[in-house]
């Protein structure tokens, strides 16, 4: 069927597909080699290195990692970050699929709702972040409202027990309609016949939502589970825009941490321990989440 | 009131907490946009001004003069279109050939690409940026773009969805003598639209300036949007 020639054509059809494959992948891989492994194991190997970015760096063996470990800042950041991710993540499972569960009925004008619900998705961080900064304002639009049900006047993002909880607040906010779709996008691919089946055999809408939406939604609803998790530990321009890490260091969440010791304090390998110590926990975190998936018999 | 109108009258008081939640959602947007016409005094006003008085156009063109903000805005938007651009062509190839070849270690490509969603920006944020000062892109439009223009979301989005596409389709083409280039351009892009338009929308997002734009493509194509995601299917 092919002629026999020298070169590209003359190669078997399996040997062509597997470099026409190999080439396909190849520009992405090469980017991410440049862009996001080089750049982990340069942060490696800096993790064991003393380095101020001005004098060239000097090998100091464990002395970062001890260093990390005995900055009781660190441990604080740990744990501010630890609060972060669950209280953003575990309310947006719940109120995403929600939210998915209504935008999915027939109502009227449903293409318009779904709209306004979406399009904030689209928003720049940046805009998010100096818009909540105004609003937590101690004039700001969140006092006035509070205050007319005779709540007193809070500086939100200065006071020690609100400002993490007022970040986590827009972290909520902002990423509901984000899962939503993800969510509403599972919810759609679930064939009607399963619950019309369910109905006919005298299922309500709650025993139906239980038995047949939530184990075909499982693959999704784990997804969610994954990256909202992840997202939250990445945190960081909100912090940097309305807090600075303040008041005290409680909304100084790792990747803060990890910045403000590389650029404000110039110790990069501080920081790159830090980074590492990071990358694991998500590493960790995330390989209990699929193993937990897989006994979830989900693959 | 028998069952029936019951569950009619529930469906349509869910309907409107529906719509009364999109209030929740745009407020803040609303707030801004309302601010934007605003005197400075009248923004921490109490109590609170939903309105302006007064609106203050000129708001806009004084916020407009202020600083080279045609240059900015410039800047944002041949950025975001440069990083879409690179992610639309870059995810699609990739997501292609991982889904319909085999070659040694595709798996393990496969997982090393994922894996590096476990990354935040600022951990590798130093080593980037020498990355970038070796390539000469430091000081100018390259150092924005390059460094973000392969996601592995994307080649995620676009593997998922090409899976889904059956094999026939490209075993065809072959047969009819087209190339392995001419496959991708004709046949694969053609019949992955919603998947790229889902992913177009994702990378673009951060630039500001889209947002109006953006509203308007997802009115026109959510459909194709929500089943983009839902086709690239978040079943392995």
């Amino acid at each position: 069927m092919f002629r026999q020639k020298a070169g590209w054509r003359g190669l078997s059809l399996q040997t062509r597909l597997c470099w026409a494959g190999f080439l396909f992948v190849l520009p992405a891989l090469l980017h991410l080699i440049a862009f996001k492994f080089y750049p982990m194991v340069e942060a490696f190997r800096l993790s064991f290195y003393t380095y101020d970015l001005m004098s060239p760096p000097v090998f100091h063996g464990l002395e970062n990692y001890r260093a990390v470990w005995n900055n009781p800042l660190f441990h604080q950041s740990f744990w501010v970050s630890v609060k972060y991710m669950f209280g953003v993540s575990i309310p947006e499972w719940f109120l995403a699929l929600a939210l998915a569960l209504l935008l999915n009925r027939r109502m009227p004008g449903r293409p318009l709702i779904r709209l306004a619900y979406f399009f904030p998705i689209a928003m720049s961080q940046i805009v998010v972040a100096l818009v909540w900064k105004f609003m937590y304002n101690p004039l700001g639009v969140v006092n006035t409202v509070l205050g007319s049900v005779g709540v007193g006047r809070i500086n939100w993002l200065a006071t020690e027990e609100t400002a993490l909880p007022a970040l986590i607040l827009i972290g909520i906010w902002r990423g509901i309609p984000l899962f939503g779709v993800i969510y509403l996008a599972g919810l759609q691919s679930i064939p009607k016949e399963y619950h019309e089946a369910a109905t006919i055999d005298g299922a309500g809408p709650w025993q139906s939502f239980i038995h047949v939406t939530i184990p075909l939604l499982m693959p999704t609803i784990l997804f969610v589970m994954v990256m909202s998790l992840l997202s939250a530990m990445k945190v960081f321009l909100n912090p940097l825009v309305m807090t600075e890490g303040g008041p005290n260091g409680t909304t100084r969440v790792l990747p803060y941490f990890i910045y403000e010791t590389a650029f404000a304090y110039h110790r990069m390998g501080e920081a790159a321990a830090a980074s590492m110590v990071l990358f694991a926990f998500a590493f960790a975190l995330t390989l209990i989440q699929l193993r937990l998936l897989r006994r979830g018999g989900v693959e | 009131m028998s069952r029936k109108a019951l569950m009619s009258w529930g469906g349509r008081l869910v309907t409107l907490l529906t719509i009364a939640g999109i209030g929740l959602t745009l407020l803040p947007y609303f707030w801004m946009l309302s601010s934007s016409l605003k005197t400075g005094s009248e923004v921490f006003e109490l109590p609170i001004r939903w309105l302006p008085r007064e609106p203050q156009w000129s708001n806009y063109p004084d916020a407009l003069s202020r600083g080279a903000f045609g240059v900015y805005f410039f800047n944002s938007t041949l950025v975001a279109l440069a990083v879409m651009a690179g992610n639309l062509l870059f995810c699609s190839l990739a997501g292609y050939g991982l889904a319909k070849f085999r070659f040694p270690y595709r798996e393990l490509s496969f997982r090393a690409i994922l894996s590096t969603l476990m990354l935040p920006l600022e951990i590798v944020l130093v080593p980037t940026f020498l990355v970038v000062r070796g390539l000469g892109l430091v000081n100018n439009y390259g150092g924005l773009i390059v460094p973000l223009a392969v996601d592995a979301f994307g080649i995620f989005l676009m593997r998922q969805y090409i899976k889904d596409l059956p094999d026939s389709l490209i075993e065809a083409a072959r047969l009819d003598g087209c190339s392995e280039h001419g496959i991708f351009w004709r046949i694969i892009l053609p019949n992955c639209t919603p998947a790229l338009g889902a992913l177009a929308l994702l990378t673009f997002r951060d630039a500001v300036i889209a947002m109006i734009p953006t509203a308007i493509i997802f009115l026109f194509f959510q459909r194709a949007f929500v089943r983009g995601i839902a086709l690239s299917g978040l079943k392995e």
